[in-house]
């Protein structure tokens, strides 16, 4: 009985023996299961923290950099994110996007308030330089002293500049240009952006070139030239000259720059391409500082109004060339200029004589005769001459036969007025009025 | 005339290269300015070309002369000495003026309204 109740009990103890290392052994399973668990949760959140802290400490202020500074990279994340925690990536980058949408935002905003508020301030300077122009020529006019002239031209000179800079300005903020111009030979075109910068001594024309630029292309391109020959002026030695040439092509006129300074080099080349292509958009913040405008108002010009700029090819004197390439729409005939006809006043006087005698009638000896002139004829006759031409002062303006014949038809005029009035009492136009129209 | 109001593309100080004192000091608004002899007009700026096509015809003042080209007098000045230093013109002075003394011709004036009287 004993040894039944021994072996009973033998075996309860075997089994708990059993049941005990079996719980054992799953507990150990357990607590190394969750010590990896724990571990990948620890890993987890420790990646998490890096990735943010990354995120604030070196993403964002670079990609708030990288938005004044296009060329720059943006690091990416510290590890694989789309293997490890998909969905937290998504959220970085959702941050991220976000973060760059609001600066960009920002940026366009300060960036149109700048330019609005430039625009205006410049559309005054210009306009007061305009008026300023006018008061200097006005002057001109009229004072013959040399030592006056010598100021006037000084001050005339760098109201020029002033009105450059302030248009440059304007153009870059958006605004047109201005200034209605007449079509102006290719020359003059140079000359006057030659007139608008501070060394137009160094600026050395070669050869003249038989087209103008049409009306509406002339302040555009004036301004760029200006802008092109400033910065070659600028950017060579003051006792070097800047060379200016015209190159006909079947499409149009190319117009080339040559300095003597020094050329530019990889980087420098290529943001000038950026800017003078007129695709990117000009930031006002980003001009520098004493602001580098050239480029920036050649490139918006040429894009707006269709020539072109180009600055990549070196220059013969081992500076920079800069082409301006002005195609055959914007070009026109140059004007048939009539003070460029001899006007001295003996010679003038005698054609108009000899212009007069061939429409007389003449008998048959040769003698003129007389006769009446209708008033219709008048039309028909050859323009009245110019009365700012002196050729015509030698001349009496009006000849003697005109003068008649107006007469003749003022008094026909009036009578037949009269004779045409219906009853007294009405009132009848004095009869000046007529014959008023009649008069030359 | 409309020129004048339109403000000149060409400033005056390219035109005479900023110099406003004419080499000579022999013009006045009427003194005659001919062409003389047909020098090469190779390296004259348009302005100066422009003047001695106007004097090819004859004489000119220099007031017309400022009056075709729409530039001040001064500014022409500086051309026109320019032009007269490089032969391409010659000045003329204006006609003298008759070499009676004023006092007698003032005297005789004087005269000639008493018996009048």
């Amino acid at each position: 009985m004993v040894q039944i109740l021994l072996a009973a009990a033998l075996v309860v103890v075997a089994a708990a023996g059993v049941a005990a290392a079996v719980q054992l052994a799953r507990q150990r399973r357990l607590t190394a299961e969750l010590r990896d668990q724990n571990a990948a949760l620890a890993a987890g959140v420790e990646l998490r923290d890096k990735e943010l802290r990354h995120l604030a400490g070196v993403r964002l202020p670079e990609l708030m950099e990288s938005l004044h500074n296009p060329g720059m990279r943006v690091a990416g994340p510290l590890h694989d994110l789309t293997r490890k925690a998909p969905a937290f990536g998504q959220s970085l980058q959702t941050v991220m996007d976000l973060f760059a949408g609001s600066a960009e935002r920002v940026r366009e905003r300060a960036d149109q308030s700048a330019k609005s508020t430039l625009r205006a301030m410049m559309r005054a300077v210009q306009s007061l330089a305009n008026e300023q122009q006018l008061a200097i020529s006005t002057m001109q006019e009229r004072h013959d002293d040399p030592d006056v002239l010598d100021g006037l031209l000084r001050i005339d000179h760098m109201n020029a500049q002033l009105g450059r800079r302030a248009q440059a300005t304007a153009v870059l903020c958006g605004s047109w240009p201005g200034q209605q111009r007449s079509a102006s030979s290719m020359t003059d075109v140079v000359r006057g952006a030659t007139s608008r910068i501070r060394d137009y001594l160094r600026v050395n024309l070669e050869g003249p070139v038989n087209v103008a630029v049409t009306a509406r292309a002339v302040e555009p391109v004036v301004l760029t030239l200006a802008e092109l020959l400033d910065n070659a002026a600028r950017h060579s030695r003051p006792d070097t000259n800047v060379e200016v040439n015209f190159r006909t092509a079947h499409n149009g006129v190319a117009i080339t720059i040559d300095d003597a300074g020094v050329a530019m080099d990889a980087e420098e080349l290529q943001r000038a391409a950026e800017l003078l292509s007129g695709e990117a958009s000009v930031d006002v913040h980003r001009l520098g500082d004493p602001p580098r405008v050239g480029f920036a108002v050649a490139g918006v010009l040429a894009a707006r109004y269709g020539f072109t700029v180009s600055v990549d090819s070196r220059s013969p004197y081992g500076g920079v060339r800069a082409v301006v390439f002005v195609p055959d729409e914007l070009l026109t005939e140059v004007a048939d200029d009539p003070r460029a006809r001899p006007a001295a006043s003996n010679g003038g006087g005698e054609r108009a004589r000899a212009a007069d005698a061939a429409d007389v009638p003449s008998t048959r000896h040769g003698l003129p005769k007389r006769s009446r002139v209708a008033v219709a004829d008048r039309a028909a006759e050859p323009e009245e001459p110019d009365a700012a031409d002196p050729a015509s002062w030698a001349e009496p303006v009006r000849p003697p036969r005109e003068t008649a014949a107006g007469l003749g038809a003022w008094q026909r005029g009036t009578r037949s007025g009269r004779a045409g009035t219906p009853a007294a009492g009405t009132p009848v136009p004095p009869p000046g009025v007529e014959g008023k129209d009649l008069r030359p | 005339m409309s020129r004048r109001n339109e403000r000149a593309l060409v400033r005056p100080h390219v035109v005479t290269g900023g110099r406003a004192h004419p080499s000579r000091n022999v013009f006045d608004l009427v003194t005659l300015v001919i062409s003389a002899g047909d020098l090469p007009r190779t390296g004259l700026s348009p302005e100066k070309l422009r003047i001695v096509e106007l004097c090819r015809g004859g004489a000119l003042s220099v007031v017309e002369i400022a009056g075709h080209l729409s530039l001040p007098v001064g500014v022409t000045k500086v051309l026109l000495s320019d032009l007269v230093d490089s032969g391409h013109l010659a000045t003329r002075a204006p006609a003298q003026a008759a070499p009676t003394s004023r006092t007698r011709l003032l005297q005789e004036v004087l005269d000639g309204l008493r018996a009048s009287l």
